[in-house]
């Protein structure tokens, strides 16, 4: 068993942070703490997983693994008691969560405010649910924590007194944020009674939160704020610089409470610091990015998917303690990667069946890393539910319909039934995008093409369907799909259709996310500031798109050219089409064109590591060798795993002359995606070179020669 | 239980709405307003007193601030599963989507969500009955729910209402 390289761990969780509103507050010393945590630890980038929908992602962060293993679809559920739905639950995970693998060792182990938290679970410490900040009634009326909110029961009274309305919410505390806050118009602009709402909600976790690690002894905190993403979800779009259709008056009165929200999350993680010791490793994670530049939406597509296109693919990890390295970045980390990594702290295994790693760059020293099959087999009270309390979603559901069928209870209300309806549904559809997201299209394709038959005006399904018979190299059933969704979208039909069937229609595919994390507080980011709903834009440039990704896949460079300059025309700024235009600019020898197709892509996206591997395959043509290698740092620094990134580091490396490094690129490439014939064939150029590794050579050029005659035999059957 | 209840002598808020059939050739002792206590719990208050039918998932709405009795009919789920089965078919309704093993997995987990509710809920109290026990031995069964209500009520005349030709869904050995 490897020696644990901690002593206790916090793991604080801020939904939605990012980067690109974090730094520039660095730099003008307006978040001191963090300033001082990663010139004390490790800092980077994290990337999300599709759907871009926080309770899978923090329940892929508690567990290591993708939602289609831990169980937990969606925001909402059908709720068996009352025939409707509720948030979704902890009776829902299907597997460990790491509090639920520390408190099986023994650990003292405490959870705060985690996704799909309730009820809260009878670990080894304390557990206070996700419905615990939630002020359900005004101030002067009785608000109870419900049910099951805190564990262990007899703490309820303490947490209970924990807790801040946001009717406690003074000018005081507002004045700071919003500074002209007297100016606005209350009962028109309900932006106060959110940033209440918010504020509130959030203190109420930290109250939680510094409560236990001044009264409780602990191994393990971990601890969720809201804040951030609901701070953006609501004042984004009043954020500088001032959008296009932002009135100026609205903007002067909202322009600060992005920032104000980092800098109190910077505050509050100040004194989470001074609690938790120096002797604590503390690892700041968050689930995703949030748009805060030229690339924030201007509507919300009026969809359950909507405001998470306002989603960055890309949040932040830091890490300080013992043992980490200090004032260093880590490169091409998931959120799959942060459970793994917290066993390994303690010492422990990690399981096989996770799908994230260690993120071993970041300690000082390379960490012994050992393995068990999984830790769902390993036996001992572990603080989950008891398995007999916990149902499938679908199958409570089922009992309920089977109530209803006997006529031992009322069917549910009309708002009832659709509610759970559509809870099933994005659940279904969720769980489809994972296994599209993951590379198992097999998977995905009965649920998308249950979705599409059962609601086909909705073009989001239509779509994804088309992609996973894309996947599934069904190029035909792919095309027959977009043909209809283009010819749809010429002939719209004469008569309009309803409200709700215009929004149903018009909406999007692949940038379609589900709605935000209002569904848990209603009202926290709802209000007239926000960006009004909007019409998504037409399926067609999207299927445009795809058809132009059809053409290439063909082999018909011409016509897959104009299909996604078709897609350009209609909407420019479509994620990936650039990349695509490049890449098949690439194909037909145009560099220059793809190497301006790349830049484009790289002016929507700064952040997209296929634009910076595009550039350096386009520098690698010119000769431009360190450019090339540059490009690929970049990119496989944003995606650790992205083997053509690798690779084109190697041959970069190697032209320059910097054989032992292009080598190790080599082997990363192939630790990846073993079967690339030409990193072979360069590795065992490289190993033939004088000082190289003989063996090494010849086993390389065996396996060069074997694979090319397997593409050989292929290729004639 | 219910016609035993009657005849023991106790008061049973029934409407009337639900008639005789051939699932239940003896009638029902229904109270359809028992489907609304989810919406209107304080309906609760017309069954003081009295016995009410209901199913386990209504049990979540029983609003608190009341002294409950409940006689907890129990009985393998197999069998309920295939009891419920054939009066769906004749309602003519369609139930779960689910094949039978699901349902009875799911209604497992049903009643042991049901069973957790009830353990925290100190205003109720609960006597389990067995149906089979009902059918061989109706007597101690009456006795035991006289115990358990803790009023005379007519043993013979409850124990006369089994009539164990109505138990159709047995599972086999």
């Amino acid at each position: 068993m490897p020696e644990p390289l901690a002593k206790k761990v916090l793991l604080i969780g801020w939904d939605a942070a990012d980067w690109k509103v974090i730094n520039p507050l660095l730099d003008q010393g307006l978040m001191p703490t963090l300033d001082d945590f990663i010139n004390h630890g490790v800092m980077g980038n994290i990337a999300t997983l599709r759907p871009i929908l926080s309770p899978m992602l923090w329940n892929s962060i508690a567990t290591g693994k993708r939602a289609h293993k831990h169980g937990i679809h969606g925001f909402m559920e059908p709720d068996p008691q009352n025939g409707g739905i509720r948030p979704v639950s902890s009776t829902s995970r299907k597997v460990k969560a790491i509090w639920n693998i520390l408190t099986q060792r023994g650990f003292k182990t405490h959870v705060l405010g985690w996704f799909a938290g309730h009820p809260a679970e009878p670990i080894n410490g304390i557990s206070v649910s996700d419905l615990f900040p939630y002020a359900t009634a005004a101030l002067d009326q009785p608000w109870p924590l419900p049910p099951g909110a805190v564990y262990p029961e007899n703490l309820r009274d303490t947490f209970t007194q924990l807790r801040m309305h946001p009717a406690e919410v003074t000018e005081a505390a507002i004045l700071p944020w919003i500074p002209r806050a007297a100016e606005i118009d209350q009962e028109k602009d309900k932006g106060l009674t959110s940033f209440a709402k918010i504020l509130a909600e959030n203190c109420s976790i930290h109250n939680a939160a510094t409560w236990i690690l001044q009264n409780e002894p602990w191994d393990f905190l971990a601890v969720y704020y809201n804040g951030i993403d609901h701070f953006c979800h609501g004042f984004m779009h009043f954020h500088p610089p001032r959008m296009d259709g932002i009135p100026e008056d609205k903007f002067e009165i909202y322009r600060d409470v992005v920032n104000g929200a980092y800098r109190f999350h910077d505050m509050m993680l100040q004194t989470l610091l001074d609690l938790a010791g120096p002797d604590a490793t503390v690892l700041l994670v968050s689930d995703h990015g949030f748009h805060s530049d030229h690339l924030r939406p201007r509507g919300i597509p009026a969809e359950p998917a909507g405001p998470a296109v306002q989603h960055r693919p890309f949040g932040i990890v830091c890490i300080k303690g013992p043992n980490i390295q200090q004032d260093e970045r880590i490169y091409g980390a998931t959120l799959l990667d942060v459970t793994p990594t917290i066993l390994t702290l303690f010492g422990l295994p990690v399981g096989s069946d996770m799908d994230g790693r260690v993120l071993v760059q970041a300690f000082e020293e390379p960490p012994q890393i050992s393995r068990i099959p999984s830790w769902e087999q390993e036996l001992g009270e572990c603080g989950m539910h008891p398995s007999d309390l916990r149902m499938d979603p679908a199958a409570a559901q089922a009992v309920l319909q089977q109530f209803v069928a006997l006529g031992y209870i009322q069917p549910p209300s009309e708002d009832q039934t659709k509610a759970v309806a559509s809870a099933v549904r994005e659940a279904n559809y969720n769980l489809a995008r994972d296994y599209l997201d993951c590379g198992r299209p097999d998977e995905a394709l009965p649920l998308f093409e249950d979705l599409a038959k059962n609601d086909p005006k909705q073009s989001r399904f239509q779509m994804h369907l088309a992609q996973c018979y894309l996947a599934l190299n069904r190029r035909d059933a792919a095309k027959q799909i977009l043909e209809s969704l283009i010819t749809a979208d010429l002939n719209p039909p004469a008569e309009p259709a309803s409200q709700a069937e215009v929004g149903a229609e018009a909406q999007p595919a692949v940038a379609a996310e589900v709605k935000a994390e209002e569904v848990a507080s209603p009202d926290a980011i709802k209000d007239d500031a926000t960006p009004t709903e909007t019409k998504p834009p037409a399926p067609r440039p999207w299927a445009d798109l795809l058809m132009g990704i059809i053409h290439f896949e063909e082999g018909n460079m011409d016509e897959a050219l104009a299909s996604l300059l078709k897609a350009e025309q209609s909407d420019p700024r479509l994620p990936n089409l650039h990349l695509r235009i490049g890449e098949t600019y690439l194909r037909q020898k145009r560099t220059d064109d793809a190497g301006r197709a790349f830049q484009q892509a790289l002016e929507i996206d700064g952040d997209s590591p296929e634009a910076h591997l595009g550039l350096a395959m386009v520098n690698l043509r010119k000769r431009e060798n360190e450019a090339a290698a540059e490009q690929a740092l970049l990119a496989v620094g944003l995606q650790h795993f992205l083997p053509l990134g690798h690779f084109y580091l190697g041959v970069a490396l190697a032209r320059m002359g910097h054989r032992q490094r292009a080598t190790l690129a080599f082997e990363t490439c192939l630790s990846m995606l073993p079967g690339l014939v030409a990193a072979h064939r360069w590795l065992a150029a490289l190993h033939s070179q004088p000082g190289g590794d003989l063996d090494k050579a010849v086993r390389h050029r065996s396996l060069y020669a074997q694979l090319m005659q397997q593409r050989k035999t292929r290729a004639q059957v | 239980m219910m016609q035993m209840l009657a005849a023991g002598g106790l008061p049973v808020l029934t409407d009337g709405e639900r008639q005789a059939d051939a699932d239940n050739p003896r009638g029902y002792y229904e109270w359809e307003r028992i489907k609304l206590l989810p919406q209107q719990p304080d309906s609760i208050a017309e069954a003081e007193g009295k016995v009410v039918k209901a199913v386990t998932q209504l049990l979540f709405a029983l609003p608190p601030g009341r002294d409950y009795r409940i006689i907890f009919m129990q009985r393998p789920l197999p069998e309920v599963v295939a009891s419920q089965a054939e009066m769906i078919r004749r309602r003519g309704t369609s139930g779960a989507a689910l094949p039978p093993a699901a349902l009875i997995s799911g209604l497992t987990v049903h009643l042991n969500q049901v069973n957790n509710w009830l353990r925290d809920r100190t205003d109720i109290s609960i006597l389990r009955v067995d149906h089979h026990d009902v059918l061989r031995g109706p007597v101690a069964i009456a006795e035991s729910i006289q115990k358990f209500l803790q009023r005379s009520l007519d043993i013979a005349a409850m124990a006369e209402q089994v009539d164990a030709s109505l138990y159709r869904q047995r599972v086999s050995p």
